[in-house]
């Protein structure tokens, strides 16, 4: 029988409602299935309502399942005819004699979502969730949040009635779905609604033995929001909860996972501390290479988390984030990002040798993350550098076409020349550069181009015709770049006075009429500075600096101190775009943590304190006063500038036009300092 | 939780629509189908955020499973509930409705059998929470079909089943009876190896599964003993045979008792009826790789390319691996290629981008080579040719790569019948890849 007919004709309708209205039951239920056909697939069938529903006098359940399924999805648009099925419910709960029949009508009563049949459902509520059969009270108990939804104003006595069940409940399946639905209503409400004494988290440790799967996790992921009173209780329910790391289910394991991790900070015994550790890596590793991709992606979202509280779990593990040939490059993507966090100055030659292979791949969007990464650990570590820029080199030698790899690869050697300015010395990265420097037409990676022929103009032949070619086709460049063009082509004029006067006039020519400001002030002020004095500019600009501060190395993607609330939420969606769940959602509250310190369990365990974040900020620090100085010296710059800049055509504009400049060079500041994510 | 779930085929239409919570509309779905199909980008990442409203989507061949939904939710049960449905619609197809779904879960399966499906969603998620999804307990009370229609008049059968359903036992309904039990198990092993172009390994693993079918009568209490490190170092006598394996993980079914594995490492259980899969597991420590595989690409002149490739297998020789498969990966630009080999048959298959060389029937110590001489065609020619790994499939009866081994398998039930035990081991190549 097909349902899904495409020729729908006017008489259709007719022709359902006399069928439904036919005193033959199979001709009825038929009927039935085809008006269900029609919902699907968007058409509209309400005003079949009264008729739909005269069918419920049949005891049959199947059909019964599909009236309510009807019901379910109009009675919003039809109120007032639904509450003709108010009675037809009631009798089901309170008479039936079938705990299907009970459980299949209170369920759909809770579904209904009409404040004002809401009445009417209370009563027969209450009887549910204290029905004999557990199926019944089960089905009963998660009815519950959606009454609260809809009416809150209607349950006061049956969260009550909740909260006593929560004390006295035996089976284990009714205990999950409870503690489910109350933390949905914690949710509406932004209220804590469960109180945890001894006795129920015992409970609630029983009843993970005996649940389904998915009572588990509703289980520990709600445990792990818990805070144990002292190291004993902790262990306790650490003790409990590691059996589920074997369990097939990956969320129960991955649920465990979090609630050890998260109780570890509690714990006062290092030893058990360690040898947790040693119990929880291989459990996630299992995870790491589950065999449904979209459930290895989560977990690999995750682990950047953990790998910046927990670094333990994943010592000497980095061959578990090798991608292999036919992951799906969702996964590729995470893996990367995660070898170059796991990297360290230990392990960069396997990194960078696993690295080197992907480099070949035929996804050019790949590659260029490739290249990022490989950038990235050059200039984090400086033992490394010698290796990432033989490889970058060797991909240079193999460049035939211009794709999004290559750009990546310019905008990573500017980057590692900007900390290294002596690597050109060192090998001839510039010369093979340079030879497939036309290959380069993105902004950012143009302007890298442009940056490194001002910088390296003595080393490279031909460095005053190529800038030449970019003078001449200014204009039709991006802001970005014919900024670069700017300070460059100033630096090959200090360079080269004689032979690029010409070069450098028909720059500010094309430049100063430019209709971006920023352009236009920049070029305004090296105008001034070079007829005033060249030598100021040369100081200014052909300065070799950078000290290596000014290179981030902390990759760290959370605030140390919203560690642990992270840790909490772990493995939910505002975890996976690496957001706290405030930050995503913003009807949602999260609890306040009363742990001071943030502890970081490293493999050399010696000092947990977190000595390696005060070496941070000391790095920061150091960065800010670099930062302040240069501000400093650039205010001076501007100083100076005001007398002169009297000539301008519009006086007004002149304060403009200092904030813009100091805009200006802040960019410009911004730019040297290495943006890692 | 989850607010609603839809089946989409691949122009984007709607197939099944299911809401759990009135705060999504279809209009969303519908959005979010039209961008689906429109860019690329979206069907590629599972989990996208719109505007507070989560999409988590599975793709099994045409159809994409949909779920939305506005909270906090927990995604990696979403997605292996996800699975699960997906599951447990094989399992109907394969059990209740054979006139359904027939083969795949294709879109006309899907439309012929929406009732059922409705009825199954109506089961598993009440409230978008997740409930019932085993199988087996769906099967007992889901209508669709006719079967089990008497066990829903008798009051006393249905107190039984809810109890079933809700009951600690759960995979397990009371009363089952068999005249003769039998009790399959199953040890299937596939080795993801990678191997470095210098011939090093970079990865050796082995993933498993301990398949188990079960044919017996009442509750019986089953009991398994493997060659595990640890739980054979517990005992006293250590001769050479009783030094076990050291297993990395082991993720067991909700039926083995887990407090128990983790006080003393024995692994107990009551079976459900029927098919499932008890244990998987992971070792990476000491694995017999079963082939070793050395190969050279040398180009003789400009348009020719000569391929020599040894295997050898490093398994007992009264063992036999069956249907081995090497893939050869050669440039796009081939034209032909011309094989020799004294062992199955090699060729050139033009969609693989391949030299495919199938044996038959693979004796363990034994060594075979084969040589291929590739004609490269013009064009291309300077397109540089990202090499593929070299890949490899093959099973071989009776042989673990782990070593791993049952020792024993006890079944005990009061009733005190006989059963008859079968163990079959199977290695499997997985990711077996050799880089060039």
């Amino acid at each position: 029988m097909a349902y899904f007919g495409n020729n729908q004709q006017r008489g259709e309708l007719q022709e359902l409602y006399a069928d439904l209205n036919d005193l033959n039951f199979e001709k009825k239920k038929e009927a039935i299935k085809k008006v269900i056909a029609y919902m699907t697939v968007g058409k509209d069938v309400s005003q079949l309502f009264q008729s739909v529903i005269k069918c419920l006098e049949f005891q049959d359940i199947e059909m019964k399942k599909l009236i309510y399924l009807y019901i379910v999805n109009y009675s919003r648009q039809k109120p007032d005819d639904a509450i003709m099925v108010i009675q037809n419910f009631r009798k089901d709960v309170r008479k039936s004699e079938n705990p299907l029949v009970r459980a299949l009508a209170i369920r759909t009563f809770g579904c209904l979502r009409v404040p004002k049949l809401n009445e009417y459902l209370i009563e027969p509520l209450k009887d549910c969730v204290q029905d004999d059969d557990p199926y019944v009270r089960k089905t009963a108990v998660l009815c519950v949040p959606k009454v609260f939804e809809v009416s809150p104003e209607l349950c006061p006595a049956l969260l009550e009635q909740l909260q006593k069940l929560l004390e006295k409940e035996s089976n284990a399946l009714v205990l999950a779905n409870l503690i489910q639905s109350m933390r949905e209503i914690e949710v509406v409400k932004g209220k804590q609604l469960i109180v945890l004494n001894p006795k129920i988290i015992q409970k609630l440790l029983l009843a993970i033995d005996e649940c389904m799967e998915w009572g588990q996790i509703f289980i520990l992921d709600y445990l792990a929001t818990y805070d144990p009173v002292d190291s004993k209780q902790a262990e306790i329910i650490i003790e409990r909860t590691l059996p589920r790391l074997s369990h097939i289910n990956p969320t129960v394991t991955f649920c465990a996972v979090k609630l050890i991790l998260k109780y570890l900070d509690y714990l006062n015994n290092g030893d058990l501390v360690k040898n947790l550790c040693k119990k929880i890596s291989p459990s996630l590793i299992s995870l790491l290479s589950w065999n449904q991709p979209e459930i290895q992606y989560t977990i690999l979202r995750n682990i950047s988390l953990i790998l910046q509280k927990f670094p333990i779990l994943f010592e000497n593990e980095v061959k578990v984030f090798f991608c292999s040939f036919n992951e799906p490059y969702y996964i590729k993507y995470e893996k990367l990002d995660i070898m170059v966090r796991i990297c360290d100055s230990k392990n960069f030659h396997q990194v960078l040798n696993e690295l080197m292979i992907y480099i070949n791949e035929a996804d050019p969007h790949f590659v260029r993350k490739t290249i990022k990464s490989i950038g990235k650990i050059a200039v984090m570590y400086d033992k490394a550098l010698a290796e990432a820029v033989s490889i970058l080199v060797e991909f240079a030698k193999n460049v035939q076409q211009a794709n999004e790899a290559v750009q990546e690869l310019f905008i990573q050697m500017q980057i590692i020349y900007r900390k290294n300015r002596n690597l050109y010395k060192t090998n001839d990265s510039l010369k093979i550069l340079f030879s497939i420097i036309d290959y380069a037409n993105e902004p950012e990676a143009k302007s890298a181009c442009a940056w490194i022929i001002g910088e390296f103009a003595e080393f490279i032949p031909k460095s005053v015709e190529k800038m030449g070619e970019y003078v001449d086709n200014f204009i039709l460049e991006d802001r970005l770049v014919q900024l670069q063009i700017l300070t460059s082509g100033v630096k090959l004029y200090i360079k080269y006075p004689s032979l690029c006067s010409a070069l450098i006039q028909q720059l500010i020519n094309s430049a100063k009429d430019s209709f971006n400001p920023d352009v236009r002030d920049r070029t305004y002020i090296y105008w001034r500075l070079l007829s005033t004095d060249p030598e100021i500019v040369k100081n200014l600009i052909c300065y070799v600096a950078v000290g290596s501060s000014q290179f981030q190395k902390d990759i760290r993607l959370w605030e140390t101190k919203d560690l642990i609330t992270a840790l909490e939420n772990m493995g939910s969606i505002s975890n996976l775009f690496h957001k706290l769940p405030n930050q995503l959602y913003k009807n949602i509250k999260v609890r306040n943590n009363n742990q001071q310190e943030v502890k970081i369990y490293k493999a050399d365990e010696k000092s947990e304190a977190p000595s390696k974040e005060q070496e941070i900020k000391k790095d920061d620090q150091i960065q800010q006063q670099q930062q302040q100085q240069q501000l400093k010296q650039d205010f001076d710059l501007l100083n100076f500038e005001e007398p002169v800049s009297n000539n301008n055509n519009n006086n007004n504009n002149n304060n403009n036009n200092n904030n813009n400049n100091n805009n200006n060079n802040n960019n410009n500041n911004k730019i040297d300092v290495y943006d890692l994510i | 939780m989850i607010s609603s779930l839809s089946f989409i085929n691949q122009k984007g239409e709607i197939l099944i629509y299911r809401v759990y919570k009135d705060d999504i509309s279809r209009n969303e779905i519908t959005q979010f189908c039209a961008k689906m199909i429109a860019t690329k980008e979206n069907k590629e990442f599972p989990i996208i955020n719109i505007d507070q409203t989560s999409f988590i989507h599975i793709s099994i061949k045409d159809i994409i499973i949909l779920a939305t939904t506005k909270t906090d939710v927990n995604v990696a049960m979403v997605l292996e509930f996800l699975y699960q449905l997906v599951l447990i619609f094989f399992d109907f197809k394969s059990k209740i409705c054979k006139s359904y779904f027939q083969g795949n879960l294709d879109e006309n399966c899907i439309k012929k059998s929406f009732v059922l499906i409705y009825e199954i969603l109506d089961e598993v998620l009440d409230y978008g929470i997740p409930q019932i999804a085993d199988p087996n307990l769906l099967q007992k009370f889901i209508q669709e079909g006719g079967v089990q229609q008497e066990t829903t008049i008798n009051i006393e059968k249905l107190r039984q089943l809810t109890f079933t359903l809700t009951g600690a036992v759960s995979w397990r309904p009371i009363g089952l009876y068999y005249e003769k039990n039998e009790l399959y198990l199953d040890i299937i092993e596939s080795v993801n190896l990678l191997i470095s172009a210098k011939d090093t390994v970079l990865r050796a693993e082995v993933v498993g599964s301990i398949e188990l079918k079960s044919k017996l009568t009442g509750m019986p209490e089953c009991q398994i003993g493997m060659n595990d490190k640890l739980l054979m170092g517990k005992q006293q006598k250590q001769t050479r045979q009783t030094i076990g394996i050291s297993i990395d993980d082991m993720k067991f079914h909700p039926c083995i008792r887990l407090p128990k594995f983790d006080k003393d490492r024995t692994i107990t259980f009551i079976p459900p009826d029927g098919h499932c899969q008890l244990i998987s597991y992971r070792i990476s420590e000491n694995i017999n790789i079963p082939f070793k595989v050395n190969v050279f690409y040398s180009e003789i002149i400009d348009n020719k390319l000569e391929i020599r490739l040894k295997i050898k297998s490093i398994y007992d020789n009264n063992i036999y691996g069956t249907n081995v498969l090497v893939k050869v990966p050669v440039p796009k630009n081939t034209v032909n290629a011309i094989t020799a080999t004294a062992l199955g048959k090699a060729r050139y298959e033009v969609e693989e981008q391949s030299v495919i060389w199938r044996i038959k029937k693979f004796q363990g110590d034994f060594e075979t080579s084969l040589r291929c001489e590739i004609n490269l065609g013009a064009t291309n020619k300077d397109q540089v040719w990202s090499k593929p790994p070299l890949r490899m499939e093959f099973q071989i009866p009776m042989f673990t790569a782990s070593g791993l081994r049952i020792r024993f398998l006890k079944v005990m039930e009061k009733a005190g019948y006989k059963t008859n035990k079968w163990i079959r081991y199977l290695t499997k190549g997985g990711e077996y890849l050799h880089r060039l």
